[in-house]
């Protein structure tokens, strides 16, 4: 078979005009999230040569021998891996501020020292009714306060609860698509555009996956995912054309819990693990704050009960509620504030039992233990906000290096312009040549 | 891990992460000097923030000791210048019953000294009821009303409590707030005890003709003065010595409330030098990056090739 060189020629123009073709695909999609940087693959076009033409010249130009992304699956699974640690840590800090917040905001403790402040300036003279109203006023700013902080970690817990179930529903979402994928992945032509579209996708859909639970992917060859929830060995998310589907309750502490297909599962990693991870400090802050919250109201009504009004009559309780949220003034007048021992005259200005009740708060110390609530936290917000700022440093680092390898780098594309738009030419110039070789021939008289 | 090829996406990806990360640093820094806070919460330090809320909390009971400490330094003011008031009663008292005691003088004589007596009486009872600066009874100890009544007979009785109860100056001390009336009225004369208005009252009495011999009335009356003007001024010093320790313990307070504004400020507020330095430290990264950025950004190859 004898070489033509039109043919090749011809040949060599295509495969010229098909990487011009993917250059600008790609520059066109230098910012496409998930595009994955394409180059072609040519292959050379030669017949060996066959019986009785052992030796013959049999060239046939170049061809497509396919499209190849330039994606390294160990990176897209360190970018999955570094990602979902970063997400998790994330989303723990994330919460942990807000109950930071909503603890501190309420301005809780400078509330609890002025109502100690009031205390003692009541001793000066325990029958002044304007610093017994003052009392009254600092209590009812410090139930507030209470009941502010109650409310702000409630509204935590809800924002938190309501981002995890968000969650949830975008990694059953994202599962079922994947599912869809995988089915179109199995009946794709191997190394097609259309196949390159898709795995994109696929990495684009696992990634966003990740983002929300640990994963481990794992790819077959006909480059259809397996996914698992966790580790290697945890419960398939997705498998082949089918996706499971993940599930969460709320406990009656609003901490949250999830099941896949039923079956409990923890994840370690990602933003619903962290999202699990702050409720339950929440539980744990709510709980503590409630504590405070009914050690002053048992204090308070205690030194009521065992004191004198100012008219004489017996202490009344001071506080009700039985937690934070519901703490509230049980009077509104300052002469009921027992200041006197019990069994003392109307108008007493023996401050026995104010000393007790003073003494009281003193042991039980809630101003104290308000503070190291805070300290609690406030120290969790730093030391996790130090693993987070390692933990996105690392996924950083994971991301540009697969970006590097596999993002479009611009100044390449316009050299690759450059390289196969002189090729185009030179195949023009081979034609050219072909065609004066062929008038040549015709020329000959 | 050093890339050695590079895309252009991560290219701007990560010079927003620089740039926006030294922003937000800026930010910061502006923000520390514009509060003079150095904390803006308490994760950004929470050793130093519950220092702080540990400061706040000493400086607002500093405060209220402060307040019950003028209250209590005034109500011992108020009642050493009553002791004076009683002290000089007594002098005069003293004097009217040396005369008493003088054998020239007619009963007549003896009877308007007896009234006048009467009148420094019925003063005592007055100043022994004397209000506080709350007004409550300054000898009364915790008593509401007054510290002392007169019966049908014009006899004084004390109504008040028995102590004058303390109030807390901070940091565990306190001082007793004042005098109760029987301590300083009631004294022991000859193992018999007595008080003061008592013994006034009856010096009026038997000079007004109701013993047989007020010459002799007043000259045992003299005696008794004599141990009630020293039982005033034992409790004027004991005043004076109360006063002295609430003013030791302000002067103690306000060197605490020092050393805890000089923690605040070392703990909390913003350190000018440092946070303009770093801020203009910071600021030249950012605008040496910002410049870079433009630069390297607008070097393309597609500009170069024609």
């Amino acid at each position: 078979m004898a070489s033509d060189l039109l043919t090749i020629a011809h040949s060599g123009t295509r495969a010229a005009r098909l990487s011009l073709d993917l250059t600008a695909q790609n520059i066109a999609n230098a910012g496409s999230e998930g595009y994955v940087r394409r180059s072609v693959r040519l292959a050379e076009v030669a017949a060996a040569g066959g019986f009785m033409r052992v030796n013959d010249l049999s060239m046939s130009g170049v061809r497509l021998d396919r499209l190849v992304r330039n994606a390294d699956l160990f990176r897209q699974a360190e970018v999955r891996r570094t990602g979902a640690d970063a997400a998790r840590a994330n989303a723990e800090v994330a919460g942990l501020e807000n109950i930071e917040s909503a603890v501190e905001q309420a301005k809780l403790f400078p509330a609890i020292v002025q109502f100690e402040a009031s205390l003692q300036q009541l001793a000066g003279d325990p029958v002044d009714p304007s610093l017994r109203a003052a009392v009254i006023e600092d209590v009812r700013t410090m139930t507030r306060a209470f009941n502010m902080a109650a409310t702000g970690l409630e509204a935590a817990g809800d924002g938190l609860r309501f981002e995890a179930a968000d969650g949830v529903a975008q990694v059953n979402l994202l599962a079922g698509e994947l599912a869809r994928l995988n089915q179109r992945l199995a009946r794709s032509a191997d190394a097609t555009s259309d196949q390159t579209a898709l795995l994109d996708k696929r990495d684009l859909l696992l990634e966003q996956l990740s983002q929300h639970v640990d994963i481990s992917a794992t790819i077959a060859p006909d480059q259809t995912v397996q996914v698992r929830l966790g580790g290697a060995g945890g419960l398939p998310l997705v498998d082949g054309a089918t996706s499971g589907t993940l599930a969460m309750s709320t406990g009656a502490d609003g901490t949250i819990a999830f099941a896949l297909d039923g079956t409990a599962v923890s994840p370690a990693a990602g933003s619903l693990a962290g999202k699990a991870q702050a409720l339950s400090q929440l539980a744990e802050v709510s709980a503590d704050l409630d504590d405070i919250a009914t050690g002053l109201v048992a204090t308070l009504n205690a030194a009521q009960a065992a004191g004198a009004a100012l008219d004489g009559s017996a202490g009344q309780p001071m506080l009700s509620g039985t937690g934070a949220a519901d703490i509230a003034l049980a009077f509104e007048d300052g002469s009921l504030i027992a200041t006197a021992p019990a069994g003392s005259g109307a108008g007493s200005r023996d401050p026995g039992n104010l000393d007790a009740l003073r003494a009281a708060l003193g042991t039980s110390d809630p101003a104290g233990a308000m503070d190291a609530l805070i300290f609690g936290i406030s120290s969790a917000v730093q030391g996790r906000s130090v693993t987070r700022d390692a933990l996105q440093t690392i996924a950083g680092t994971a991301r540009v290096a697969l970006q590097a390898q596999s993002g479009v780098d611009l100044d390449q594309e316009a050299v690759n312009l450059l390289r196969f738009q002189q090729a185009f030419q030179a195949s023009g110039q081979a034609m050219q040549v072909a065609v004066d070789i062929f008038d040549t021939l015709l020329g000959i008289r | 891990m050093t890339n050695i090829g590079t895309s252009t996406r991560a290219f701007f990806d990560r010079s927003n992460i620089d740039i926006s990360g030294l922003r937000a640093q800026a930010e910061a820094l502006q923000a520390r000097l514009g509060r003079n806070e150095r904390l803006s919460r308490s994760s950004e330090d929470p050793v130093a923030a519950s220092r702080l809320r540990t400061l706040a909390r000493a400086e607002r009971h500093a405060k209220i000791d402060t307040v019950n400490s003028n209250r209590a330094s005034t109500d011992l003011a108020l009642a050493d210048t009553a002791l004076t008031s009683f002290s000089d009663a007594i002098i005069r008292t003293q004097v009217l019953a040396s005369l008493a005691s003088n054998g020239t003088l007619s009963p007549t004589q003896r009877a308007d000294i007896g009234s006048e007596l009467g009148e420094i009486h019925s003063r005592l009872v007055a100043l022994a009821n004397a209000r506080d600066s709350s007004g409550h009874a300054l000898f009364g100890g915790e008593a509401a009303g007054d510290a002392y009544v007169l019966d049908g007979l014009g006899n004084a009785t004390y109504i008040g409590t028995l102590n004058a109860g303390e109030l807390p100056l901070g940091d565990g001390q306190s001082v007793t707030r004042g005098v109760t009336g029987p301590e300083f009225l009631n004294f022991t004369v000859n193992g018999t005890a007595t008080n003061l208005l008592a013994e006034v009252k009856a010096l009026a009495n038997a000079l007004n003709g109701a013993v047989a011999d007020p010459q002799a009335a007043a000259r045992t009356a003299l005696d008794a003065l004599g141990v009630g003007l020293d039982a005033v001024t034992t409790s004027q010093t004991i005043v004076g010595s109360r006063l002295a320790w609430i003013d030791l313990a302000a002067e103690r307070s306000t060197n605490l409330g020092e050393l805890r504004a000089d923690e605040q400020a070392e703990i909390g507020a913003t350190d000018i030098g440092t946070t303009v330095a770093e801020l203009q430290h910071v600021m030249l990264v950012l605008e040496a990056s910002q410049a870079s950025f433009a630069q390297l950004a607008n070097v393309s190859l597609f500009n170069a090739l024609r």
